[in-house]
């Protein structure tokens, strides 16, 4: 019996010790809890390893019943002694991890009923993994057994509720449905895109702050100063509490934008330290901020109609931004589509310095630009480029030699888009030939002695935009092609 | 990795390639398992390092992207032909950039922002807020406020106000896109003018026109793909940096040129020199600076190669392009070109003449619109009236020349200053003044844009009842720079060049925001 004592005492020993922080942090959840001030940075320092922290435990935890089942079978034996152990580590992880996540709630800063249910749940994780342990080295009768065997199942849900409320902490409150193919949510009853409502703005819609002013905060600042975070203890999704101010007082004075904190904050220059919203995130726009500065030199009322305060900036024009994707070149992509001709291309660019070019560095198309040659690119020369007819989609030979000897050439470049000839000796030959390239948007005849009796062939082109046709035979008063009147230019 | 497959082979193998072959034989014979343990281990090691150098390749790969993870796009070109052009990164609309420049800043007031409430309040003692913080140059104590010297009424299918003062350029109104809500953060004209052409208001910078040679090059190797035009009788305040080249190779500096008489100074050769004696000793200087090169490889030698080149190439394209007597007599007077001045309106033809022949970027300056209102010729009762007539009908003149011949499609066409005019009247040291003026305002001026790519007849951004400040849709120069390059078909941000440890931007450090709203 001496050896049993012996084992039972260091337990009992290692069960007080531990015991006492868990108390410790019973206590600090009981007379610290976050409060939304933040506070020491030493303090957040060390709570920024909670993150870091929490996964030990998780998993120690997720493992322990996996080797109670496992170490029945007849094969794997020697798992059941390991599990005792797993849990006392467990154990101690839990609540190094509870303290160091109470470190970061109480001085990152943190309120809100999301990271209170965290909290209680993080202490009642290291509770029930201590409670599991100790029952454990009891378990000798079926009936200890069983309290054992539900203490550690509960353990399991506790654990799974705790990380799920850490993961909406810090990912969002929906972070596991977010991106959920909708059959799946359709399946489990979730609306995936918004699962979770919204923060109500609570003010009429028919109010100036409910239409106007709430939105803005809802869109910039309610992350961190609302339902869930209480930065500063100021709170942003209702009236109320926008009104009651945060750690530092009032933000809002009524009749007194300049003298308002929160005004203030928003207009400072963005490399301020005090400039909300901090860290790179999307400032308050210029229309939104001449709002808030009309809504509370007005008095900064919460039930003052949409339309009693005049000279602001109006709904209606406040259209969304147009903003411009910029998309990344894929080189290998481009050299592939570019490969079947990109030898004899190579050697026309030789040919043709800075006349023969892609469109651009992602495309394969060929665009020519013989004008600043002028009488020195000629027909022999449009003939050489024939190898690429299929590929060129623009052509400039204004103020070049060719004449209507390249009309066949000209009438090859199927894919033609934009063909300028102006200042050429080119005729209504060419003109005629070019009735075949169906995907011409664009063409300059400008100075050249195209008469009105081609124009005929042009009419039937079903993407040409625009003809320019000022000082040839051609003029306004001249009877025109039916559909092709208000594409000509002169 | 290949040197240490030598330094390998030459222990094992090549020193005993020299020994006396029974030497050898028997060197052979004494050769071990251990001996080719060892080699082998080596040889494995040699394998492995093999594999780490095309990591280590991938990872040369990834420093082509700047520290914002975006790559960088390639401009190197052929050292003899730093001017050749490159496609742009994407399918740009516009294909050449004429800017004209009003140099002193011409008031917005008088011109484009129409604004009846100030005209209301003319006279009336400028209210404190307006003044609270704000630095003027000029202004003093508690200016009046000061209405549109000028009616306004307006005009096409857009419906834009516009003032009685360009009576021809209103002809076009319908063609033009306004920004309304430029602001600058210079309010002298030298930094103003710098950072309007720039991107940065100290000197040391290169210039829009640089930056977009420098991305695109030039088809045209006869001529500048950046050339400069100045009239107005005075230098724009910012000086030549305004098209310099800042730390960018000299080839993509602007080109001043004269718009009467020789575009360039000594360009032709002098007499009794045959071309092709000017030849041989062009190609005498090339071989010299070619060797220079090869010796030192510094890019200016290149430059300076280029130079003199062109400079050869130009003496016949130049003198054409810039010759405006072989325009017809119609055209001149359309312009109101008169041969032998330096105006504006000749500068506007010879533009029109250049864009024709490709080249790149052609900049403008017209000085003297700086209407302090301290002397009759600046003053917005007098000077200001001239010097829109000056610009007026030339600009409108160039911009139904280059509709004509279908080039607005992809030309782009700028026009504005550095920055805007007050809504107060000036009152120099405290004093009613004899001519009428406004002081600097960098806080809200207009430009507008036609052709290559923009919404025509479009107007964004707005300001204040007093055309004071902007009350929506600021646009910083950055974002006329971003913009004016998305145009080009570039995105700013990977057009670089390494400098002082910095990838250099036209658009600098600051975020910069495409305007997405004005494009066509």
């Amino acid at each position: 019996m001496i050896p049993r004592v012996r084992e039972y005492s260091i337990r009992f020993l290692f069960g007080l010790v531990t015991l006492f922080p868990i108390l410790v942090v019973l206590s600090l959840l009981l007379f610290a809890p976050p409060d939304g001030n933040e506070r020491t940075q030493f303090l957040q320092f060390l709570g920024r390893f909670h993150p870091l922290s929490v996964h030990l435990p998780i998993a120690l935890l997720m493992v322990v019943p996996l080797f109670e089942l496992a170490g029945r079978n007849r094969h794997f034996p020697f798992l059941l002694p390991a599990a005792d152990f797993l849990l006392g580590l467990a154990t101690c992880g839990a609540i190094a991890a509870a303290m160091l996540g109470w470190s970061l709630a109480r001085a990152g800063g943190y309120s809100g009923p999301l990271v209170t249910q965290h909290m209680w749940g993080g202490l009642f994780v290291a509770a029930a993994a201590w409670s599991c342990w100790i029952l454990r080295a009891q378990a000798s009768s079926a009936k200890s057994q069983r309290l054992y065997a539900a203490t550690l199942i509960a353990t399991v849900g506790i654990v799974s509720f705790t990380g799920y409320r850490g993961g909406q902490l810090s990912q969002g409150e929906n972070h596991l449905t977010e991106f959920m193919p909708a059959p799946l949510g359709a399946l489990l009853g979730v609306n995936s895109s918004d699962s979770v409502p919204a923060n109500s703005p609570n003010g009429a819609p028919g109010t100036f702050y409910g239409a106007r002013i709430q939105p803005v905060f809802a869109q910039h600042c309610i992350t961190c100063h609302g339902r869930n975070k209480h930065k500063a203890n100021l709170r942003l999704d209702n009236f109320e509490s926008l009104m009651r101010g945060g750690k530092h007082g009032l933000v809002i004075k009524a009749g007194d934008s300049k003298g308002s904190e929160l005004f203030h904050r928003i207009t400072l220059p963005v490399s301020d330290d005090d400039f909300m919203p901090p860290d790179n995130r999307r400032p308050v726009s210029a229309s939104d901020m001449k709002l808030i500065e009309r809504w509370i030199a007005a008095g900064a009322s919460g039930t003052q109609a949409v339309d009693a305060i005049k000279d602001v900036p109006s709904h209606s024009v406040s259209q969304p931004a147009v903003e411009v994707a910029f998309t990344e070149i894929d080189d290998a992509a481009v050299a592939k589509k570019r490969a079947d001709l990109a030898d004899v291309v190579a050697q026309l660019q030789k040919k043709f310095p800075n006349i023969v070019d892609y469109q651009s560095r992602g495309s394969d198309e060929i665009v020519i630009n013989a004008s600043w040659k002028g009488s020195k690119f000629g027909d022999n020369d449009m003939a050489a480029l024939a190898p690429l007819a299929a590929r060129i989609v623009a052509m400039d030979l204004s103020s070049t030699s060719i004449t209507d000897k390249s009309a066949t050439a000209l009438a090859a470049v199927k894919h033609l888009r934009s063909l300028r000839l102006m200042h050429t000796k080119v005729g209504d030959a060419t003109v005629q030939a070019l009735s075949s390239l169906d995907q011409l948007e664009f063409l300059s005849l400008f100075d050249t002695a195209v008469t009105p009796s081609a124009l005929s062939s042009l009419a039937k082109l079903p993407k040409l935009r625009r003809v320019y046709a000022g000082e040839t035979k051609i003029s306004a008063g001249a009877p025109l092609p039916q559909g092709l009147k208000d594409r000509i230019v002169f | 990795m290949a040197f240490m497959m030598n330094k390998f082979r030459k222990n094992d193998l090549d020193v005993s390639n020299e020994l006396h072959p029974e030497t050898r034989f028997a060197q052979l014979q004494a050769q071990t398992r251990r001996h080719f343990l060892r080699t082998m281990s080596g040889g494995l090691g040699t394998i492995f390092l093999g594999t780490m150098a095309s990591s280590y390749s991938a990872l040369a790969k990834v420093a082509e992207r700047g520290p914002d993870g975006l790559p960088r796009l390639d401009v190197t070109r052929d050292a003899r032909s730093p001017l050749s052009a490159l496609p742009p990164e994407f399918a740009s609309k516009a294909k050449r950039v004429i800017y004209l420049h009003m140099a002193g800043a011409p008031s917005q007031l008088e011109l484009f922002d129409y604004k009846p409430v100030l005209t209301k309040l003319d006279g009336q003692d400028c209210p404190a807020s307006l003044l609270a913080g704000k630095r003027f140059a000029f202004i003093t104590g508690v200016p009046k406020l000061m209405g549109s010297q000028f009616p306004f009424h307006q005009v096409g299918d857009s419906g834009h106000w516009i003032s009685d003062r360009l009576p021809y350029l209103e002809k076009h109104l319908d063609d033009l896109c306004f920004i309304k809500s430029m602001r600058t953060d210079q309010f002298n004209h030298a930094p103003a003018q710098l950072l309007v052409q720039t991107g940065n208001a100290r000197q040391g910078y290169p210039s829009l026109g640089s930056w977009v040679v420098y991305g695109l090059g030039t088809e045209n190797q006869n001529l500048p793909g950046f050339i400069v035009l100045i009239s107005g009788g005075n230098m724009p305040d910012g000086g030549k940096q305004l098209w310099g080249t800042g730390f960018l190779p000299g080839v993509y500096q602007g080109v001043q040129c004269r718009s009467h008489g020789e575009p360039v100074l000594y360009l032709d050769s002098p007499k009794d020199v045959s071309a092709s004696q000017r030849r041989s000793v062009l190609d005498a200087v090339d071989e010299l600076n070619q060797q220079n090169y090869a010796e030192f490889g510094n890019p200016e030698t290149v430059t300076r190669i280029a130079q003199y080149e062109m400079s050869f190439r130009m003496q016949m394209d130049a003198t054409d392009a810039m010759d405006i007597h072989k325009e017809p007599e119609t055209t001149r007077t359309k312009y109101g070109s008169k041969i032998g001045e330096s105006s504006f309106a000749n500068n506007c033809l010879v533009a029109r003449r250049l864009a024709e022949r490709g080249v790149r970027f052609i900049q403008l300056y017209h000085w003297g619109w700086d209407s302090h209102g301290s002397s009759a010729a600046d003053a917005l009762n007098d000077g200001f009236i001239k010097r829109c007539h000056e610009v007026d009908q030339p600009i409108s003149a160039l911009l139904s020349d280059l509709k004509d011949r279908g080039m607005m499609e992809d030309t782009l066409v700028v026009w504005g200053g550095e920055f805007g005019r007050t809504s107060m009247r000036e009152n120099r040291s405290g004093q009613v003044m004899k001519f009428v003026g406004r002081d600097h305002h960098p806080g809200a001026f207009t430009i507008w844009m036609a052709g290559g790519g923009v919404k025509p007849g479009f107007t964004f951004g707005q300001t204040d009842d007093m055309g004071y400040e902007i009350v929506k849709d600021p646009v910083e120069i950055r974002d006329l720079h971003a913009t004016m390059l998305y145009l080009l078909g570039f995105d700013h941000r990977k057009l670089n060049f390494p400098f002082q440890g910095l990838d250099q931007k036209l658009t600098g450090v600051k975020p910069a925001r495409v305007v997405g709203e004005i494009l066509a």
